[in-house]
């Protein structure tokens, strides 16, 4: 479902950035590799089989949520290749790219549109997506989104993504926001989607989330992979490394 | 090359959702909405006539009206105005979109274009409207410039603002300039007065105007004129200019974009 091979990106620090248009335009990424420059993800490979749910963990700024993007395509690499066998329906970002001055069902056909959905689709699926989002949200569907909550914001977006028919599901950290309830509603969501054989990488802190979803874990440490194993082998991995 | 503008056929559907996006953005604001892609090109129009026309007195070539003349461009020159300035930030002003949803990047800027494209539509009932008042004469010019023009202005815009946008990303500073210097691009064409003032100019110095006729916007105005103003047709050397210089600065465009793509979504 997913093959990764060799993924590297590099990311470059500080004002220098800026002033590599040059470099950029006629040597590519390749030139100069040391000056200012890091590689959060390199020499990672990895297979992901359909209907497979992978945790990753690893601490702040080791290149989790690189690796979703990377994944999701919204991040281009600097080495390697990674082929999908289908869409991804990504949950990286909690409001899901919607226009703050657009209404709520205006940006559910925005965002739903621009995800591959048909309008056919949309009209099919919109009545349950709002209903999904709540009954506040339901209320307010024809407000402008900047008047919602950003719990508001958070439910509408997850039950966008949530409707999508792709069958790669990559999550960032989205369940920890919203109150308890919705938080139930994610989970029967999430465990729904996962016995539809969908498959799903999802990136949290959150042990008690990722043993429960996931059956496989990696643990992500100094820009490679450290743990490709159990949920447990890589949570106890990277305990050890936080403990330490 | 083909492989870009493949995607980007494929993506239509979301060039439509991000244009109509991107007008709802623009005018739900506004009690005149629509109407200020009229107003703008129009009150610039009035400026030009009052200056040029009544305190200059210009007169074209063939005993034309003046005012026509400018209408005549002045649509396609808001079209551009708008476009080249918009597109700086297509990428920058959208980066929430564009780091979370995958899709070929270049119908950000595309889609300025295009949202820019309907503003022009919109002009065209006043061009004809004035083509009426003003007898502009109708030719088979007409019926061939204004179609040439629009597509050669519509492909050297998707290169300007593929280019545009993307380097904006990696250098801020371009979103200042180009705003600069899309003042110096209006006077640089024969927008609001004819390009035989710059034939028979005696002060402009020959590379001066070898320099003035090299930029393919010049060709692309004069077939704007053409349409009704048959005298203006551009000559050969014109319109090859307008033609290749419109298919180079495209090029340009995709391949600097293509380049620029990886580092440009780091930095958004």
């Amino acid at each position: 479902m997913i093959r990764v091979r060799g993924l590297g990106i590099q990311f470059h620090q500080g004002r220098r950035r800026n002033l590599r248009l040059r470099e950029l335009l006629f040597h590519g990424s390749k030139r100069n590799p040391n000056h200012g420059t890091f590689w959060p993800l390199r020499d990672v490979d990895l297979d992901i089989t359909a209907g497979e749910a992978v945790g990753v963990v690893g601490r702040n700024g080791t290149g989790k949520s690189t690796l979703l993007k990377l994944i999701a395509g919204v991040l281009m690499p600097d080495e390697g290749s990674i082929h999908l066998d289908g869409k991804v329906a990504p949950l990286l970002e909690l409001s899901a790219g919607f226009a703050s001055d657009l209404t709520g069902r205006e940006n559910v056909n925005l965002v739903g549109a621009l995800h591959g959905m048909s309008r056919e689709q949309l009209r099919r699926n919109f009545d349950h997506i709002v209903e999904f989002a709540g009954d506040q949200v339901r209320r307010s569907i024809d407000a402008p989104v900047r008047h919602y909550s950003s719990g508001m914001r958070v439910r509408l977006g997850f039950s966008v993504i949530a409707q999508l028919p792709h069958p790669i599901l990559l999550v960032d950290e989205v369940m920890a926001v919203g109150d308890a309830e919705f938080r139930a509603k994610c989970y029967d969501t999430m465990e729904h989607l996962l016995a539809e054989g969908r498959t799903l990488v999802l990136v949290s802190h959150n042990e008690s989330d990722l043993t429960r979803f996931c059956t496989r874990g990696l643990f992500i440490n100094d820009g490679g992979m450290a743990v490709d194993g159990s949920m447990s082998d890589a949570l106890t991995a990277y305990k050890e490394v936080v403990e330490a | 090359m083909g492989h870009s503008v493949a995607a980007v056929w494929d993506n239509r559907t979301v060039l439509r959702v991000l244009v109509h996006r991107d007008l709802t953005l623009k005018y739900q604001q506004s009690i005149l909405g629509y109407l200020w892609s009229l107003i703008e090109p129009l009150s610039m129009a009035v400026i030009y006539w009052f200056i040029f026309g009544l305190l200059f007195d210009t007169q074209l070539v063939d005993g034309g009206s003046y005012p026509m003349f400018i209408i005549s461009g002045i649509f396609a020159w808001a079209w551009f105005n708008s476009a080249i300035n918009e597109s700086t930030t297509a990428l920058t002003a959208q980066s929430r979109l564009v780091t979370t949803i995958n899709l070929p990047r270049q119908v950000f800027p595309i889609g300025k274009v295009l949202g820019r494209f309907a503003e022009f539509l919109a002009g065209v009932p006043i061009l004809l409207g004035a083509a009426y008042l003003f007898n502009g004469e109708v030719t088979w010019r007409t019926f061939v410039g204004l179609p040439l023009a629009v597509a050669l202005q519509f492909l050297l815009l998707i290169g300007i603002s593929l280019l545009l946008s993307s380097v904006t990303v990696m250098l801020r500073d371009v979103e200042r300039f180009v705003r600069l210097f899309v003042r110096v691009l209006f006077y640089a064409a024969p927008i609001i007065y004819p390009l035989d003032k710059v034939y028979e100019s005696e002060a402009l110095p020959g590379w001066a105007k070898r320099l003035y006729l090299a930029d393919p916007m010049v060709g692309i105005f004069q077939l704007y004129h053409s349409a009704w103003f048959p005298h203006e047709w551009p000559s050969t050397a014109l319109l090859t200019t307008a033609v290749v210089g419109t298919l180079a600065v495209l090029a340009l465009g995709i391949w600097v974009f293509r380049q620029l793509e990886p580092a440009v979504l780091k930095e958004l």
